[in-house]
């Protein structure tokens, strides 16, 4: 769980540390906007080349954002192969005959058995994997003799498949590394306070933002705690005996109750004590609060927001045009 | 044989500070008969880690750590049973709500036998034996383990781990967060449990009396590391503990004062109130 790096704040200085939360959530949604509207590739290169200036501006390490998106690698690699297989517009850049024959069911399983022994023996699992699927590729293809058990398919490529799914994983990229930038260089609480301050004009219409800044402040700083407290839990039983990798079905269930009781009467117990805790210091809901670091807009922040404001402005030329 | 450090260390590591390493270079051996060990240092000192390894809950970053002749090492191995180390090596953790689930206190107690393979008539008996062992009677066997006061939950935490009849018994802060007459109860029990049985028990704790009345040998952590290892007495006989971040127990601190205040010449090292008041008479009377 800790390296996964979306959501996580680490402490640092750089030019985004120092700008207003408001600023960063207003020109991350209007960052994101733009992105949405950009309709060519070439458009969306130059916003993805946009995103790691703004990394190298913020003296955000590159490599760190690329390790943080280790995580979502695979919801990347499915949507583009989604893509290209479902996608069928445009010209066909590449028509492979496949064929299925016993022979072929034979390598793939021989392939997938070395796949699987490699896999616990090499480091680079990503790499083995493309490799491992490079192969299936060319087993189909190639693989044409011995008894039939499918009729041999043409497999397609099409141009505009190809486009859309290069298209749709650029966008993506850029999205998430704008979130993480984000999440990256601002306190959690800096952030709810500023998502607080940019909702207080919908208390017209009846929406607590104070409210919900809170639940989302607490909620975010209670992960880490319930983590540690589950895994305590965790040990706790297993001095006991529950063996969490082995045993029956039976067995098991009962070993999940026995961390699933402890954890919701801790986690019962947390919050009755934070209740208590910021009761007596007294929290009154809904009461005006003051607090220890009162929100400012500096002229970085006009900068940024202007900024901000002219890729939009950009981008909406450019789908208008 | 019972357990053997070789040279552990053991690092946390997290993402925003990187490597904390909580125990260093540690080596140590304790067997498994009629030894009676206090594990003592300063909050952040290592000791629970140090005792979290003694039951391969936590695997050593670098050495190894033999258990009942099972050799540890920073990878898990297939071929060892960790479970049947952990039914060797019973670990009581500090707060008893990490562990109690059952609906009533002797289902929870059977949890822990039952995990072992042992049929539900004998974990009964088991159950109804432990927790008289700890000082409770039959007729919590039918309550509810949530409602128990702090005292008792902690008992019954002792007694899930009792049942499961351990070699070693290894407890992290059995003392805190009771009274003092129930602190004495649950260390005489241990030392009872220790002398008729000759079960090792190794036990954290803060409280310098009871580490001076109670234990033989008494280890001492400091900064992640193993700083003294020995009897109890030459501990307490050094000159200046709070290099260890440590304190003397009472009855050393009083006559020590009073040796200095009233220029007696007693001799400090008395274990007991009653041992040091004898000492105090035979020093006014001269």
């Amino acid at each position: 769980m800790k390296s996964i790096i979306i959501g996580q704040y680490i402490p640092g200085k750089g030019l985004f540390y120092r700008l207003d939360p408001r600023t960063k959530i207003i020109a991350v949604l209007l960052i994101m906007i733009s992105v949405f509207l950009l309709e060519t590739i070439e458009q969306l290169l130059i916003g993805l080349a946009t995103a790691i200036v703004l990394l190298l501006i913020g003296k955000i390490s590159i490599l760190k954002v690329i390790k943080g998106l280790k995580p979502i690698m695979i919801l990347l690699i499915f949507t583009f192969i989604f893509q290209i297989i479902l996608n069928r517009e445009g010209e066909t850049i590449v028509s492979q005959q496949m064929y299925f024959t016993g022979y072929t069911l034979l390598l793939l399983i021989l392939a997938f058995i070395v796949w699987r022994i490699l896999n616990k023996l090499v480091k680079y699992r990503f790499t083995l994997f493309f490799l491992f699927a490079a192969g299936v590729f060319l087993i189909l293809s190639y693989v044409d003799f011995g008894p039939k058990i499918a009729e041999p398919f043409t497999f397609n490529i099409y141009r505009a498949g190809l486009e859309m799914s290069f298209f749709v994983v650029v966008r993506l990229l850029i999205i998430i590394t704008l979130s993480t930038v984000l999440t990256l260089t601002t306190k959690p609480t800096d952030l709810t306070q500023g998502l607080e301050k940019l909702m207080h004009p919908m208390k017209k219409i009846g929406f607590d933002s104070e409210s919900f800044a809170l639940i989302i402040s607490i909620s975010l700083r209670y992960i880490p705690t319930i983590f540690d407290e589950a895994n305590k839990i965790m040990l706790a039983q297993a001095s006991r005996g529950a063996d969490f990798s082995e045993g029956k079905l039976k067995d098991k269930l009962r070993q999940v109750i026995s961390l699933l009781v402890p954890m919701f009467i801790i986690a019962f117990m947390r919050s009755e004590e934070l209740a208590n805790a910021m009761e007596s210091r007294n929290f009154v809901p809904g009461e005006k609060r003051t607090r220890i670091n009162e929100l400012y807009f500096s002229h970085r922040d006009i900068i940024a927001t202007i900024f901000s404001f002219l890729i939009l402005a950009l981008a909406i030329v450019l789908k208008v045009m | 044989m019972g357990i053997r450090f070789n040279e552990v260390s053991y690092g946390y590591s997290s993402f925003a500070q990187g490597l904390y390493t909580a125990i260093k270079d540690i080596n140590l051996e304790i067997t498994e008969k009629n030894e009676f060990i206090a594990l003592v240092g300063h909050t952040g000192s290592g000791k629970s880690t140090l005792a979290k390894h003694m039951n391969a809950l936590i695997f050593p970053t670098s050495g190894t750590l033999e258990i009942f002749g099972h050799t540890i090492t920073n990878k898990r191995n297939k071929k060892i049973k960790y479970n049947d180390i952990r039914k060797k090596v019973g670990l009581v953790f500090q707060f008893p709500e990490y562990q109690l689930f059952e609906e009533t206190v002797e289902k929870d107690i059977m949890f822990g036998p039952m995990n072992f393979k042992i049929t539900k008539e004998e974990a009964k008996k088991l159950a109804k034996q432990s927790l008289n062992l700890v000082g409770l009677d039959d007729s919590y066997l039918s309550r509810n383990p949530y409602n128990l006061s702090g005292g008792e939950k902690k008992r019954v935490s002792i007694a899930g781990i009792l049942a499961m009849d351990p070699d070693i018994l290894v407890l992290d802060e059995p003392t805190s967060g009771l009274d003092p007459a129930g602190k004495r109860i649950l260390m005489d029990l241990f030392k009872n449990i220790n002398e008729t049985t000759g079960k090792t028990i190794v036990i954290i704790t803060h409280d310098m009396d009871l580490v001076y009345q109670y234990f033989n040998r008494v280890l001492v952590m400091n900064d992640g590391h193993l700083v003294f290892d020995g009897k109890t007495e030459v501990l307490f006989q050094k000159e200046d503990l709070t290099d260890y971040h440590l304190d003397y127990p009472n009855t050393i601190k009083v006559l020590k004062y009073l040796n200095q205040e009233l220029n007696l010449n007693m001799n400090v090292f008395q274990k007991t109130n009653a041992e040091a008041l004898a000492e105090i008479k035979r020093a006014v009377r001269l």
